[in-house]
């Protein structure tokens, strides 16, 4: 396999809703920016790769058929990615192999998302119609006709985790980490929640939303794109010869989906209180990577729901399954802390435009590894039903 | 039994008019169009349909064993076992008892295809088999308590259910629920299958209130004027009026100190001194001093702290005990609170 690099990286701002523009227009955005900030032309892209979830928030099916002409890839390939919550992270896996494999020098990747357009017209409100939409990720014949949706699934795995490790994710230590995000989102300026303070009292005090997880500890809707262009070694060193940029490179890519139905044995069926497939997607990551988790210096993790998140920053290794609450207790992922986790104020509070969601995660870590001087740094991707699809990409700066 | 009554698979009222909005932003104005997705199904059971017909026809369950590994699945999610070479696995029926795999959640903000239902709890079960071993797979269910609203504590992981099955069934998974064993008869227990008629369903309502203390009375009146004031302030905030659209309530509330009740009509929210006579909701809690704590914390803002747990919280916990399963007009209440935060009608740290 080749090495790949990011080129640039491009991002709209993130709402809640762009009553402004369509997701042609986001999308067209954030390619514009990728393109000027790999300091390429937008001709000299072989191939593209769209992350979009879901066709019900773009009101189209097959979605990226109007992108061929608007975003300059007219009569080259572009090939849709939707993969539940992990869309971006897959988008991104495919973009990698592309260029891996030798088949191109010079890829788009690009993840879009609208979702704020579905409406509850009896309630006058557009939330429960999103999580509705969301909620037809679930099977139909099982789940989905008993209310499973995206909060009470991965309440059921949180649950389930507090049932084997009593104590842990402690409410204390789930809103500290609200709070932090919180302060982080402020230094993002494309961040949904730019400007706005939420203490760990205030969460502490939210109304829940699903039993046990509170209003405030919950990933945002958001509309918005990011794009990334992806380069191979030998197109990377022609590029950077012109622009005097150092690219950011992806030296590990691991990915897994846990199987839909629950049961107790792991090599078999999903066990409720393990996201399994965070911890293969980042075991594997790190082995091609040749690094540890303790090489790593910035994580940006797909925090759906904040106790999920800490779920997974064990199942990577950063803390034993059951001491998640250490996060925060012995200060590793807070201010001063060894670990930086979510300098973009992650889902909850930078935004989570589905498709493109990893997407904005990958433009934090080259930020944050570029202005820090870091080495290594992470990213993830979760989704799907019990959060089990699991996506890890390492990213390196070169020295 | 098959269900008799009609009922449409989505409320006409989901159904926007045909009409175009516009809406004015910092950017200009841009116009919105009222549209559906629209589908209708008549959606394939297929290799299910055994499996719902068991259910609506007999009230009995079965899974899929494979020869090869032993492996039980229930539901029967398929028919090949992908561990064995995808050898054939065959129909084994099981009890209608089990074990919660986890401690279920309580959905509180819910999809708009079920908002009408909430709080619903929802649990994965391990279903015992005819030797009295447990099935391989945990099949999703509603669990539902026979004691008032579903709130934490009732079930935990490992917790022994029954399967109960409704009278009228149509053949899916809302045909059947778990509800906790120890809170039916022997007799009960071992009745296959147990139909939801035959379960004593205990009131919601009848709480104990305890003496009208002067002190109470006193806590009473001021949650009044609070209530109020409250309303007054909703008025004044475009986000707290948003959080109460298309509702409408009669709502009274019962307390140890007296009674009141109060309207959300429009938008609007006003207190009524007298209970209602026809209440769409009846909130009971002894103490006023409850109602009390939220209310300071939502018309007084964030300045020193907050008092109160959100209500929902408070009917979740069972301090608030709601007289029908329909908490909708309590989260609507909660979210008001942030809005007028939000919207600086209160001080506090909301947006800056």
């Amino acid at each position: 396999m080749r090495d790949v690099a990011i080129m640039g990286a491009g991002m709209t701002p993130c709402r809640s809703r762009w009553v402004e523009k369509t997701f042609w227009e986001l999308a067209q955005m954030g390619v514009s920016e990728a393109v000027h900030d790999a300091g390429i032309k937008i001709q000299e892209v072989e191939a593209g790769v769209a992350g979009i979830y879901n066709d019900i928030f773009e009101f189209q099916a097959i979605p990226e058929s109007g992108f061929q002409g608007i975003v300059g890839l007219q009569n080259k390939p572009l090939m849709r990615v939707s993969n539940g919550g992990a869309t971006g992270a897959y988008a991104m896996l495919a973009g990698y192999n592309m260029i891996a494999s030798g088949q191109y020098d010079l890829m788009l990747v690009l993840g879009v998302e609208k979702a704020l357009d579905c409406y509850d017209f009896e309630a006058e409100s557009a939330t429960p119609a999103v999580v509705q939409t969301i909620g037809y990720s679930w099977d139909p014949w099982f789940e989905r006709p008993l209310g499973a949706h995206a909060s009470e699934s991965y309440a059921e795995v949180i649950q389930a985790y507090m049932d084997e490790h009593p104590g842990d994710l402690a409410p204390l230590a789930r809103a500290k980490i609200v709070e932090l995000f919180c302060e982080h989102a402020q230094n993002n300026p494309y961040a949904q929640r730019l400007g706005e303070k939420v203490t760990a009292e205030q969460v502490l005090h939210s109304r829940y939303v699903v039993y046990p997880i509170r209003a405030l500890e919950t990933c945002v809707y958001t509309e918005g794109a990011c794009a990334l262009i992806f380069a191979s070694g030998e197109m990377a060193q022609k590029i950077k010869e012109r622009t005097g940029r150092e690219p950011i490179w992806i030296t590990g890519v691991g990915a897994a989906n846990e199987p839909y139905f629950v049961g107790n044995d792991i090599t078999r069926y999903k066990v409720l209180h393990r996201i399994y497939s965070d911890h293969v997607a980042t075991k594997k990551a790190l082995e091609q990577a040749r690094l540890t988790i303790d090489d790593i210096q910035v994580i940006e993790l797909h925090d759906a729901f904040i106790p999920q998140a800490m779920i997974t920053l064990a199942e990577m290794g950063v803390v034993p399954l059951g001491r998640a609450n250490d996060l925060v207790e012995k200060g590793i992922i807070m201010q001063g802390g060894k670990l930086l986790v979510n300098p973009s104020g992650g889902l909850v509070f930078g935004g989570h435009f589905v498709g493109g969601s990893n997407m904005m995660s990958t433009w934090s870590v080259m930020r944050e590894l570029r202005a820090k001087n870091l080495e290594h740094g992470l990213i993830h991707g979760t989704g799907a039903s019990l959060s089990m699809y699991g996506v890890a990409i390492v990213l390196e700066r070169r020295a | 039994m098959p269900r008799k009554k009609k009922v449409p698979v989505i409320s006409t009222r989901m159904l926007p008019q045909a009409g175009i909005t516009e809406v004015k932003t910092k950017e200009g104005k841009f116009l919105l169009r009222n549209d559906v997705m629209f589908t209708a199904m008549k959606h394939t059971q297929g290799e299910f349909s055994d499996f719902f017909r068991s259910i609506r026809d007999e009230g009995k369950l079965f899974g899929h064993r494979c020869p090869g590994c032993q492996h039980l699945i229930v539901p029967p999610f398929m028919k090949r076992c992908p561990s064995c070479d995808f050898v054939e696995m065959s129909k084994e029926y099981v009890k209608d008892v089990g074990v919660m795999a986890a401690t279920p959640v309580i959905t509180v903000f819910a999809p708009s295809r079920f908002k009408g239902e909430v709080p619903f709890g929802t649990g994965r079960v391990f279903l015992e088999t005819l030797d009295g071993k447990l099935s391989d797979t945990a099949m999703l269910l509603r669990v539902r308590t026979t004691r008032g609203t579903i709130r934490p504590g009732i079930y935990g992981k490992g917790t022994p259910v029954k399967i109960a099955f409704r009278d009228e069934r149509q053949g899916e998974m809302n045909d059947l629920f778990a509800v906790p064993q120890s809170e039916l008869t022997a007799e009960q227990v071992a009745r296959s299958p147990l139909l939801e008629s035959e379960i004593e369903w205990g009131k919601l309502a009848g709480m104990e209130l305890g003496e009208p203390t002067l002190e109470r009375r006193e806590a009473l009146k001021e949650v009044k004027t609070r209530f109020q004031k409250l309303g007054e302030m909703v008025s004044q905030s475009p986000r707290a009026t948003a959080n109460l659209a298309a509702w409408r309530r009669t709502v009274t509330v019962q307390t140890g100190g007296g009674a009141f009740s109060f309207v959300v009509e429009k938008k609007k929210l006003r207190v009524q001194d007298e209970t209602a006579e026809k209440a769409d909701l009846v909130v009971t809690v002894a103490e006023p001093s409850v109602l009390l704590a939220w209310l300071r914390d939502s018309t007084e803002g964030m300045a020193e702290g907050f008092g109160s747990p959100a209500l929902t919280d408070l009917v979740i916990d069972g301090t608030l005990v709601l007289d029908k399963p329909e908490l909708e007009t309590i989260t609507r209440l909660d979210r008001v609170p942030r809005s007028l935060r939000r919207d600086q009608i209160v001080s506090g740290t909301g947006r800056s």
